[in-house]
């Protein structure tokens, strides 16, 4: 017999963890889908944005949702700094443009890794908040966290944001005719290193944003990245490569299999679940759940 | 050896502190070590795991190659298992500070010991102590994060809790990187007195602090290991008030000091002195590991480099022997299940009170303060 209550918090559970693989998945799939580059520094955008909110929430009142504006602004410009260099690596004469890019990012893991690790010490920081504490029953249904519900309400609203841009404004027009074909975008004079920037930029600094909420809804580890990049990968295979709708489905279906295989199944095989729904997708539908990403190759 | 790098860097520096506050005491205050009349400065060489048991197997071969005389650390279960069998192979002394895993002293490892009680004694003591306080709890929820260490640790609370005649509402293991309010909410959904969890300090600070934000309010949560440690309160922060935690030492523990140090609270200054860093148990059982050395190779009588009678010689010394110490007697198991794990040290129960600070609070006869339990709700904080 099924527990009501459990069920229901249970997929409270799940779409609020949804939620935090959207604001993930959405900048990570902008950035394969526009720059073609499978960043594998993703993760350590979280970590570091993370950092930045345990050590800049202190000075905002001991409120890590006060950093958010600054943690978008400094990695909007650190990745519009960034992208010219993935961009040098991964075009011109280069064999292997997509290997370039996935070792050029690696490499800037390893080392924004390594520099947390050697400033910050391996211990877990605390990014605070007074503001999105416990969390809101509602009777009979059950009990939303608030940072959680925060998280999930800013990655969805990140992503309509960043579809309205590339849907409904000449800049994401110019975004979008790069990524469908970067030479014929020269000719027509948009202005690709530029809009490119933009791109890159903007997903860092989602990226890190999302890292300020995860280190309030977790902690601040140097360790922490690897795992938020294994599923910003499983986003994109699921939502389909470069798809930005195919985000918010991707996100919820990791999310709920994860919460009831952790509940009805075993916790340990939640990992085991993920992979093997994953390796599904891939033989069967190599162009995400909805069929309409690029093709996985 | 230890983890210089890696996932488990922090405890691997937390040992590292410990054999180096050994080796500089006993140079500054004696000189070294007094063999045979001569006195000889010890010198510890490092060999990183880089909290890898493979690596960690291979650091222990290389080092045995470059002509180790003995062998300190290294730093977890995992890592300890995997290089225990290159001890075997080469007949070479070791002492850990830092393994808790009672799989290790089950395999029998006649060249390996262990200053550090195995987990399934800290856990289930440290349960039993809980258990004890009033009002006496009906029902508990046992979770661990699936490794040997961790498993280890909630097996031991499972057995106390049945062994006390409390209902174990449910045992479950889950992986680290486990989303924990699916976790807590299967706990919440059956209201149990008590929730023990055996992992390490990031599972604990995820548990907390998905249990804060549900509401899940247990009359207290029992976690080891490190719930002392700056990195569970840094981690953990306004939420880690009230938790209590396992531990066989600590600075205010009422031991008598002995070779070296000459009380627990003598040790805990010198380390705030010399690091800025109060010391926890896997610390201490580190600079003892070194202080049983000491005292075995001033016993053997022999200068280095010690030859393979010298070694086999020191085993048995090891086997004997008796050491006072700021971390509390230390004295080898030579036959059973915790062969060569010195299981003398008694096992503390401490809460954080809202400054973060542990006290003693069980078992009765080592109490130095009262538990603040149950423990408030998360509201009422």
């Amino acid at each position: 017999m099924v527990d009501i209550g459990l069920f229901t918090q249970i997929v409270i559970n799940g779409l609020l963890l949804g939620g935090i693989y959207i604001t993930i998945g959405v900048g990570f799939s902008l950035a394969f889908g526009v720059l073609e580059v499978v960043d594998f520094a993703v993760g350590e955008y979280v970590m570091v944005g993370a950092f930045m909110g345990a050590v800049l929430a202190p000075v905002f009142g001991a409120e890590g949702i006060f950093v958010i504006p600054i943690v978008l602004v400094v990695f909007f410009l650190a990745g519009s700094l960034i992208q010219p260099l993935i961009h040098h690596v991964t075009t011109g004469d280069r064999p292997h443009p997509l290997l370039m890019g996935l070792v050029f990012t690696f490499g800037l893991a390893t080392f924004l890794r390594g520099s947390v690790l050697t400033i910050f010490g391996p211990n877990n920081q605390d990014v605070p908040s007074s503001l999105l504490t416990g969390g809101v029953t509602v009777p009979g249904v059950g009990t939303f966290p608030v940072v959680r519900t925060v998280t999930a309400v800013f990655g969805v609203t990140g992503l309509l944001v960043f579809m309205y841009y590339l849907y409904r404004t000449r800049g994401g027009m110019a975004i979008r005719a790069i990524a469908e074909d970067r030479t014929n975008a020269r000719l027509m004079g948009i202005n690709i290193n530029r809009y490119q920037s933009i791109a890159y930029g903007a997903y860092a600094a989602l990226t890190g944003s999302a890292g300020v909420f995860i280190g309030m809804i977790f902690t601040a580890n140097p360790g922490m990245g690897l795992q938020y990049t294994a599923f910003a990968f499983f986003m994109v295979v699921l939502a389909g490569m470069g798809y930005l709708p195919g985000v918010i489905l991707a996100g919820i279906v990791l999310g709920l299999t994860q919460s009831f295989t952790a509940v009805y199944i075993s916790g340990n095989l939640v990992l085991l679940v993920l992979f093997a729904i994953i390796y599904v997708v891939l033989l069967v539908s190599p162009a995400g759940i909805l069929g309409k990403g690029e093709w996985a190759t | 050896m230890t983890s210089l790098s890696g996932d488990l860097r922090f405890g691997g520096e937390v040992t590292q502190r410990g054999y180096d506050l050994w080796a500089d005491t006993v140079n500054d205050e004696k000189g070294g070590i007094e063999v045979g009349g001569e006195t000889y400065e010890v010198e510890v060489e490092y060999a990183d795991a880089q909290s890898s048991p493979s690596t960690g197997a291979d650091a222990a071969s290389e080092m045995i190659e470059d002509g180790a005389d003995a062998i300190l650390g290294p730093y977890s279960s995992n890592v300890t298992l995997a290089v225990c069998p290159i001890m075997e192979q080469n007949s070479m002394p070791h002492i850990t500070g830092s393994a808790e895993s009672p799989q290790i002293w089950q395999e029998g490892f006649e060249y390996s010991f262990g200053t550090i009680p195995t987990v399934s004694i800290i856990g289930n003591e440290a349960t039993s102590a809980l258990l004890n306080l009033e009002p006496q709890p009906d029902s508990v929820y046992v979770t661990a994060v699936n490794e040997p260490f961790s498993v280890a640790t909630g097996e031991s609370m499972r057995d106390a809790a049945e062994e006390a005649g409390v209902t174990v509402e449910n045992y479950e293991e889950f992986p680290r990187d486990a989303d924990y309010t699916n976790v807590v909410s299967a706990a919440q959904d059956v209201d149990p007195d008590l929730h023990l969890h055996g992992g390490h300090i990031g599972s604990h600070v995820d548990l907390i602090s998905a249990s804060e934000q549900l509401g899940y309010n247990p009359d207290g949560f029992l976690m080891h290991y490190g719930v002392n440690t700056g990195s569970y309160k840094d981690g953990a922060d306004d939420q880690a008030p009230y938790t209590f935690g396992a531990t066989v030492w600590i600075p205010s523990v009422d031991r008598s000091g002995g070779v070296l140090f000459d009380s627990p609270q003598a040790y805990a200054d010198a380390s705030e002195s010399e690091y800025d860093t109060a010391p926890d148990y896997t610390q201490a059982g580190s600079t003892a590991a070194g202080i049983v050395f000491q005292e075995a190779f001033k016993e053997l009588g022999s200068a280095p480099p010690l030859s393979q009678d010298d070694k086999d010689e020191l085993i048995g010394i090891l086997e004997e022997i008796d050491v006072n110490t700021f971390y509390g007697d230390v004295a080898f198991e030579t036959e059973g299940e915790y062969y060569h794990n010195n299981i003398n040290t008694q096992t503390l129960l401490i809460q954080l009170g809202e400054d973060g600070s542990p006290a003693i609070v069980g078992p009765e006869d080592a109490a130095t303060d009262e538990a603040n339990y149950p423990v408030p709700a998360w509201d009422e904080r």
